[in-house]
């Protein structure tokens, strides 16, 4: 928990920040959105105070009403890692600058974001399916992806004599299944 | 197959609608046969519940045994056991008639003790798989140990490793690429049943949905003594000829003559 | 998206398209810039495919290789036949289940898969861990890294068309995991990690198989790796092909040996340190060269460097419970979790989120083998077709978690 670290950013990147810094245990946590991926991470890639040179992990994230784009960072400057959360994507047409220009290990990071989730990182030179055969149609970590034996959430489901013959009660198939985002 | 209604077999007329009927009354049946059949109903617990085969003849005379089925129907399924009628590659070598049993028997622990697996390992099995071929569990004991990296030259496919949705093409491929006599060994609980990736969206909840499989293993991962265990069952059934394989090679695929 | 409420076989939508059943397209259609350029071919250059079956793969990878003559002009990776959709399944199951989904993600490397996630869900539930059940955490884990690096240096040697290697390699591994099976119960896929702690406490079986094993163990390393280090096959087929500079490496995220045989010192249980490692003494061995022949005499260092912390965990074991008092279910409360340890083959990290519920509702595991085969596009071509196998072999991916 570096509190030196949490002033470094808010003084740095004030506008651009859409919540608080918040810290937990040794992680250090900034939101900002989409549009302003690129300058951030520039920034916290080359300025000497900062330094953050390894990308750990670039991530997406379905919050049931949004996607959100995480990177996990790493600096010699400080003890935290430092996660960026960038954050409120619309889920017809997320779209986000890629990091390809800063980290080209970040390629196929996004091409799995991609996959999983439909986010566009423009920029990407080889956004196309990575994990699942070329010609899939769904996007399998969304919200809305239930697996098959979800009989009362899937559209696909219920071919089990026993699923069709008992759904529960509620069950409309494009519900969403958690509806508040985790924070 | 050509369907002989007159090739001097008894009892072989062919009804139009294609049911079978026992004792049809067009054709003369063999004096034993309708009475015997017709006896054969299900109060008899005893007695073999035969529908007389009045769709299809073979063509080759000699084949399954020499004997035309319809002769003796009701005691046929009790020939095939006693004599072995069924474990004779008869359909392969009508024309060889004179090729002794012993060929056969031969030619079967030929087979089952060099069995030249398909590299084929997908996961984590694929690491127990090498384990059984390496030095502490040598598989090599049993004749197994080239594993072949081309399906042209490998007798068994074993499948080692979670298969999925997009690998299921290439694998179905290899599969077909081998050529006759083939055995398919399920090695892991991924393979067998789809094992903790039941509920997956990107899995095949057990291969034999899309390949015959001869021999089962489970485990995740199955020990390496498991998959000699199971190599030792697949060679029992080569010798004993069960297995997918006797029906893929004997019957009407096998083209008249062969 | 308007689906009846009672789904039905017979829905247009889930039929498949007649006019793609069956159509097999050799060359994919180009959809992305980079597949315009790798697809359109040059005078005298041609496409060869290499896998998904192939031996030389570290399991189901298929790579496109665009050849000219016998030399590799370009290389396309493609991954995802062992997509087990591990991260989905993780979100349907409770905290405890979602560990065991985790072991065959690297599956040479079992105990570091469960590793991360218990120590994000740790972070998310704050509990600490008893210390013995650290330092048994710590030795286990040890343990299988000597295993893993002992079988990278078999496929290694193997990939490069050495056997004798590999049986050497496995006797070895056989050893180490009947060694692990007497502490967890399983060969490969271990299930020994627990939220909170570990399954089963040291036992007498457990200790006398490794006091035998490690009384041999340095010397057996040794005899190992010296049929392999001065052999000139290898040398000449592993030296100098295949470098990846520093900043290449930190441009493309690697991490790992494959990070530290390019001369970046960097290894988490020194930079950002976890469990117990801040009360072990070892050192982080590094190379500048960045070739393949580094990356595989970094990983016999790295052998050497575990013997010493499993030495020093025997001697300094304390005792205590082994597993902190945790309910049956769990629920977090809502937050977020980022966890990052050394796996062999680099940065192993989890990132969980949880909204309360007895079920995490995002897993998100970071592979460091599906990092490293972007190298393959950079290191390969110039090279020949036999290289790729060598840098392939020296970048020690394992498929399963690179699809998960």
């Amino acid at each position: 928990m570096d509190a030196a670290l949490r002033a470094r950013l808010e003084t740095r990147f004030g506008e651009l920040l859409t919540g608080p810094v918040r810290q937990r245990h040794d992680e250090t946590e900034m939101r900002i959105g989409p549009g302003s991926v690129p300058e951030v991470l520039r920034t916290l890639h080359d300025e000497p105070g900062l330094r953050f040179t390894l990308l750990a992990d670039l991530c997406g994230v379905d919050t049931g009403t949004d996607l959100q784009v995480v990177y996990h960072l790493w600096s010699e400057t400080t003890n935290d890692w430092l996660r960026v959360v960038a954050d409120g994507l619309p889920r017809e047409a997320p779209r986000v600058p890629s990091a390809t220009f800063l980290w080209k290990g970040a390629e196929w990071l996004e091409r799995e974001a991609w996959d999983m989730f439909g986010i566009v990182f423009e920029g990407n030179r080889d956004l196309r399916r990575i994990l699942m055969p070329d010609d899939y149609d769904s996007f399998p970590l969304r919200k809305d992806f239930h697996l098959p034996d979800d009989a009362s959430r899937s559209p696909g489901g219920g071919v089990r004599p026993m699923e069709r013959a008992n759904p529960p009660a509620d069950a409309t198939a494009d519900t969403v299944r958690r509806r508040s985002p985790a924070g | 197959m050509a369907l002989s209604p007159d090739g001097g077999v008894p009892g072989a007329g062919v009804p139009a609608s294609g049911e079978a009927v026992p004792g049809s009354g067009e054709a003369a049946p063999a004096p034993g046969e309708g009475a015997a059949a017709t006896d054969a109903r299900p109060d008899d617990a005893t007695q073999a519940i035969v529908v007389p085969n009045t769709l299809w003849t073979p063509a080759d005379p000699g084949a399954y045994g020499g004997t035309p089925l319809d002769e003796a129907p009701e005691l046929f399924m009790r020939r095939v056991e006693a004599e072995g009628i069924g474990r004779r590659d008869d359909a392969r070598w009508g024309a060889l008639d004179v090729v002794p049993t012993t060929a056969d028997l031969v030619l079967d622990l030929i087979r089952a003790n060099s069995l030249w697996p398909l590299l084929s390992g997908l996961a984590c099995c694929a690491i127990e798989m090498m384990s059984t071929a390496t030095s502490r569990n040598d598989i090599d004991r049993w004749g197994h140990f080239p594993f072949r990296a081309s399906p042209r030259q490998a007798d068994v496919l074993i499948v080692a490793g979670t298969l999925t949705t997009k690998m299921t093409g290439p694998l179905v491929r290899l599969w077909e690429e081998m050529p006759e006599p083939k055995w398919c060994v399920a090695m892991g609980d991924c393979t067998c049943s789809g094992g903790r990736y039941k509920r997956s969206y990107a899995t095949v909840q057990g291969i034999d949905r899309v390949l015959p499989v001869d021999v089962y293993v489970p485990g995740c991962p199955p020990r390496p003594e498991g998959l000699l265990y199971a190599m030792m069952k697949l060679q029992q059934l080569i010798k004993d000829r069960r297995g997918h394989w006797r029906e893929r090679s004997i019957g009407p695929t096998v083209p008249a003559g062969v | 998206m308007t689906s009846p409420t009672r789904p039905s076989l017979d829905d247009p939508a889930l039929a498949i398209p007649v006019d793609r059943a069956g159509v097999f397209e050799p060359i994919p259609m180009a959809r992305t810039e980079r597949q315009q350029e790798f697809y359109s071919l040059r005078d005298g250059e041609m496409l060869i495919n290499l896998g998904p079956q192939h031996p030389s793969t570290h399991g189901v990878l298929r790579i496109v290789l665009k050849i000219s003559g016998e030399q590799v002009v370009d290389l396309d990776p493609v991954i995802g036949y062992l997509h087990r959709g591990v991260e989905k399944l993780c979100e349907n199951a409770d905290y405890h289940q979602a560990i065991c989904y985790t072991d065959p993600l690297e599956y040479l490397a079992s105990l570091f898969c469960e590793w991360s996630p218990v120590m994000a869900f740790e972070k998310l539930l704050d509990v600490q861990v008893p210390r013995r059940a650290e330092y048994i955490r710590v030795l286990a884990g040890e343990l299988n890294r000597v295993a893993s690096h002992t079988l990278y240096v078999g496929f290694f040697a193997l990939d490069l068309g050495g056997i004798t290697p590999v049986l050497w390699s496995y006797l070895e591994r056989d050893e180490i995991v009947e060694i692990l099976a007497a502490l967890t119960g399983a060969k490969l896929l271990f299930n020994y990690f627990r939220i909170g702690g570990v399954n089963g406490d040291l036992n007498h079986e457990f200790m006398s198989r490794l006091g035998d094993w490690m009384s041999h163990a340095s010397r057996q390393v040794e005899a190992g790796t010296a049929l392999l280090n001065e052999n000139e096959i290898l040398v000449r087929r592993a030296r100098g092909i295949g470098t990846l500079d520093r900043d290449t490496a930190m441009r493309m995220a690697v991490t790992g040996p494959n990070l530290r045989a390019s001369g970046v010192p960097w290894d988490i249980r020194r930079a950002h340190p976890y469990s117990v490692y801040p009360e072990l003494e070892f050192d982080v061995p590094t190379r500048s060269e960045g070739d393949c022949l580094a990356r595989y005499l970094l990983r016999v260092d790295e052998i050497k460097q575990s013997l010493r912390i499993i030495d020093q965990c025997l001697h300094q074991m304390p005792d205590g419970p082994i597993m902190a008092k945790l309910p049956r279910l769990v629920r977090p409360r809502p937050g977020r979790a980022w966890a990052a340890i050394e796996g062999p083959r680099g940065l192993y990290g989890t990132y969980a989120i949880s909204d309360g519920t007895d079920q995490p509702f995002r897993m998100r595991i970071h592979d460091p083998s599906f990092v490293h085969l972007q190298l393959l596009s950079l290191l390969v071509p110039g090279n020949l077709i036999a290289d790729t196998m060598a840098i392939n072999a020296s970048l020690d991916p394992v498929m399963g978690g690179v699809d998960r």
